[in-house]
């Protein structure tokens, strides 16, 4: 569903990203690991079409992202580690104008179920998301995939700076969406949800995949020596 | 999808207190000059109703007089109040309302408004058309200016972004829920408008279509200034900074553009003072033909001419009375002296105008004020229009006059009378103002600039939009 096939990302001849090869099936949740400015972002970027690879294409369901940007958009949702909404808006609305934009119809009930079912309560639908927590917000973003009834989640660090609960809470929903055939790139610190909730692990360096595995040949004691094998 | 957009920006607009607050005392603002042209209009207008019959039973019921003598007497020739300055009151504070009609002497229009006004006049009116022209730019800025800036701010252009959306919808939504609220306060403003103009009795005629052609010019320079937002709200990073760069180009088109125009025009093409015109012409008429004096040169000459062309000796033999005839001469000579000075003002004035026409491609707002004025018929060129009117009238009158002394009396006889037969025989002045097609089509160029302007700032907004990069 995802492929990226030697992605590289140049600025002025220094290198953030060279030679990323990887794929994501439906169903897979794929967490890039790494530190900070190893490349994850950029990745996600160039799915996203922000940016514009150096070399290298990214595919979404067999689509080159920069041939047809319109196309392969209608297809993901994107959930970046702030995700911010029109505050003077409430969370039901919000939903229907990004619902609306990728061309989908919804009458009010329908986008209340999709909220709902990202767990989010109904008296919370029609406040103004001005009063919305970040947890709060995470989960119009994925009553958003819903809506969309999106192919692909990329996901940029979306559990960092919510609480145990609402992180747990967040992955409970990844799961539920792969059980339901979406592919998942969602780049993230935090090695224990990664191991709990991803399915494929892959550790980025200085603009590279250093390492690739499925979560089920690794422990959760392994996992992080190897991360920190590469991070020193 | 860019109903949706438009209609989620309005929502957003209207749900911040400071649009609505604004938009409110503008709306304010429009009725309330609206009341209060309504109000000074229709007393001016009883007022010169009042004044033109006074004028015409003095003129009819002066008695019997010499025919010369009732030309001396003369009468006035009243500018008549236009429907539209309701809207847009141009120059009319300045150009007076009236002009007294006498013989061998061109005079200027009196009883000017800014004449009773203090200093404090120097602060301005409260005028429909300096809100429509000054103020709604402003509101306009104040709604656009952190259109893009507040999504590339807060971030959510980079999730509006990854719904695929292409820019140049996105810039359409955006533009609708800027121009929209300024629709709804120009919308209700012209229906009042319409409603004020066609139920005040005795205001010349009205047109609508004028009335409709007038907000269309105001529609078509909010629509710049809402591309002109735009652009400067995709170009740039930071909403204060948008906002003080707009604010600049406000200034510098709606204040500092008109004022610069002003100084070139003024200094390539100055006026004469009024002291220097009035001695050019005293000069002028010095030199010339004087009937009241049979013994300067040029009067002894056309004498001599005149009798040898009826080949008779005295000035008592010629089939007509002398007086007159000389009079009549005098005054055909001192016409032609201020129509000659009178046109040199005009070639003045068009050579302003070209001046104004050529700086009006610096700013949207100079054809906008321009046209605005014209189609309200309270520009130089309406005023112009009515001089020349009432001159020419002044001249048939005062020929009439002239014409019954020299044939209908004997030389020398100025104690000969004429009574209200021949006053009644002067038909009263009517003017008709220039045809809304003439006055369209002298102002093509200020249509074209404005129309340029649309054009290019929509291309201008076009291009900037497709340059949006997400931070």
């Amino acid at each position: 569903m995802l492929k990226a096939t030697n992605l590289t990302k140049s600025y002025n001849g220094t290198a953030a990203l060279s030679n990323v090869s990887f794929q994501v099936n439906p169903g897979d949740i794929f967490c890039l690991l790494g530190a900070n400015g190893a490349g994850k972002t950029t990745t996600i970027n160039l799915f996203l079409n922000f940016i514009a690879p150096t070399s290298g294409q990214a595919f979404i369901a067999d689509k080159d992202v920069v041939q047809e940007p319109l196309e392969t958009k209608k297809l993901l949702t994107y959930i970046p580690e702030n995700l911010t909404l029109y505050p003077n808006l409430s969370g039901i609305e919000n939903l229907d104008y990004f619902a609306g934009l990728s061309g989908k119809k919804y009458v009010t009930e329908n986008l209340r179920s999709f909220l709902t079912d990202a767990g989010l309560k109904a008296d919370e639908h029609d406040k103004r998301v001005s009063a919305y927590s970040k947890g709060m917000r995470q989960k119009v973003g994925v009553a958003l995939a819903l809506a969309k009834d999106a192919k692909v989640l990329l996901l940029d660090e979306p559990t960092s700076g919510l609480d145990p609960k609402a992180s747990n809470e967040f992955s409970e929903l990844l799961t539920q969406l792969s059980k339901k055939g979406v592919a998942t790139l969602m780049a993230t610190h935090d090695l224990f949800r990664a191991k709990e909730t991803g399915t494929h692990i892959g550790i980025m360096k200085e603009g590279k995949l250093v390492e690739s595995l499925t979560t089920d040949q690794i422990n959760h004691t392994d996992l992080e020596k190897l991360y920190l094998k590469h991070m020193n | 999808m860019i109903l949706k957009i438009a209609f989620k920006e309005l929502k957003e607009i209207v749900r911040d207190g400071r649009f609505r607050i604004t938009a409110l005392i503008v709306l304010l603002l429009l009725v309330a000059a609206l009341f209060v042209s309504k109000g000074y209009y229709q007393s001016v207008n009883a007022q010169h109703n009042e004044a033109k019959v006074n004028a015409r039973s003095e003129w009819t019921g002066q008695g019997k007089k010499n025919p010369h003598s009732a030309a001396h007497y003369g009468t006035y020739a009243f500018k008549p109040k236009y429907p539209l300055t309701l809207i847009d009151n141009g120059v009319d504070k300045y150009s007076g309302v009236s002009i007294y009609l006498e013989a061998h002497k061109r005079n200027e229009a009196q009883y000017m408004a800014a004449q009773d006004q203090t200093a404090l006049s120097r602060f301005g009116d409260l005028s429909p058309d300096f809100v429509l022209i000054f103020i709604i730019p402003l509101l306009i800025i104040l709604i656009g200016f952190n259109s893009f800036t507040r999504e590339q701010e807060s971030g959510t252009l980079r999730l509006l972004k990854s719904q695929g959306v292409p820019n140049w919808k996105l810039a359409m939504g955006k533009w609708f829920g800027v121009f929209i609220p300024v629709l709804l306060i120009i919308v209700p403003v012209y229906i009042l408008a319409a409603i004020f103009l066609s139920g005040i009795k005795d205001y010349g005629e009205f047109s609508l279509g004028a009335l409709t052609i007038l907000f269309g010019v105001y529609l078509v320079y909010y629509a710049v200034f809402t591309n002109i937002t735009l652009v400067i709200s995709s170009l740039v990073k930071k909403s204060n900074v948008s906002f003080v760069i707009l604010l600049g180009l406000w200034i510098l088109s709606c204040l500092a553009m008109p004022k610069i125009s002003t100084a070139i025009a003024d200094s390539l093409y100055p006026y004469p003072t009024q002291v220097e015109f009035e001695e050019q012409i005293t000069e002028d008429k010095k030199k010339g033909l004087d009937g009241h004096n049979p013994w300067n040169e040029e009067s002894k000459k056309l004498e001599q001419e005149t009798l040898k062309k009826y080949g008779v000796d005295s000035v008592q033999q010629l089939p007509f009375n002398w007086n007159g005839f000389l009079m009549q001469e005098g005054e055909k000579h001192t016409a032609d002296i201020y129509f000659k000075h009178y046109q040199l003002l005009k070639d003045t004035y068009v050579n302003q105008s070209k001046v104004y026409r050529a700086t009006a491609a610096l700013s949207p707002f100079l054809p906008t004020r321009f046209l605005s004025m014209a189609i309200s018929r309270s520009d130089y060129h309406a005023h112009w229009d009515f001089a020349n009117a009432a001159e020419k009238y002044r001249i048939q009158l005062v020929g009439k006059m002239n014409g019954a002394l020299m044939n209908n009396s004997k030389y020398g006889d100025w104690d000969y009378m004429e009574d209200e037969t021949l006053w009644n025989s002067v038909e009263d002045f009517s003017y008709e103002p220039p045809t809304y097609a003439s006055v369209i089509g002298t102002n093509s160029s200020n249509l074209a600039t404005l129309f340029g302007w649309l054009v290019l700032s929509a291309l201008v907004l076009y291009a900037a939009v497709n340059k949006i990069k997400i931070a």
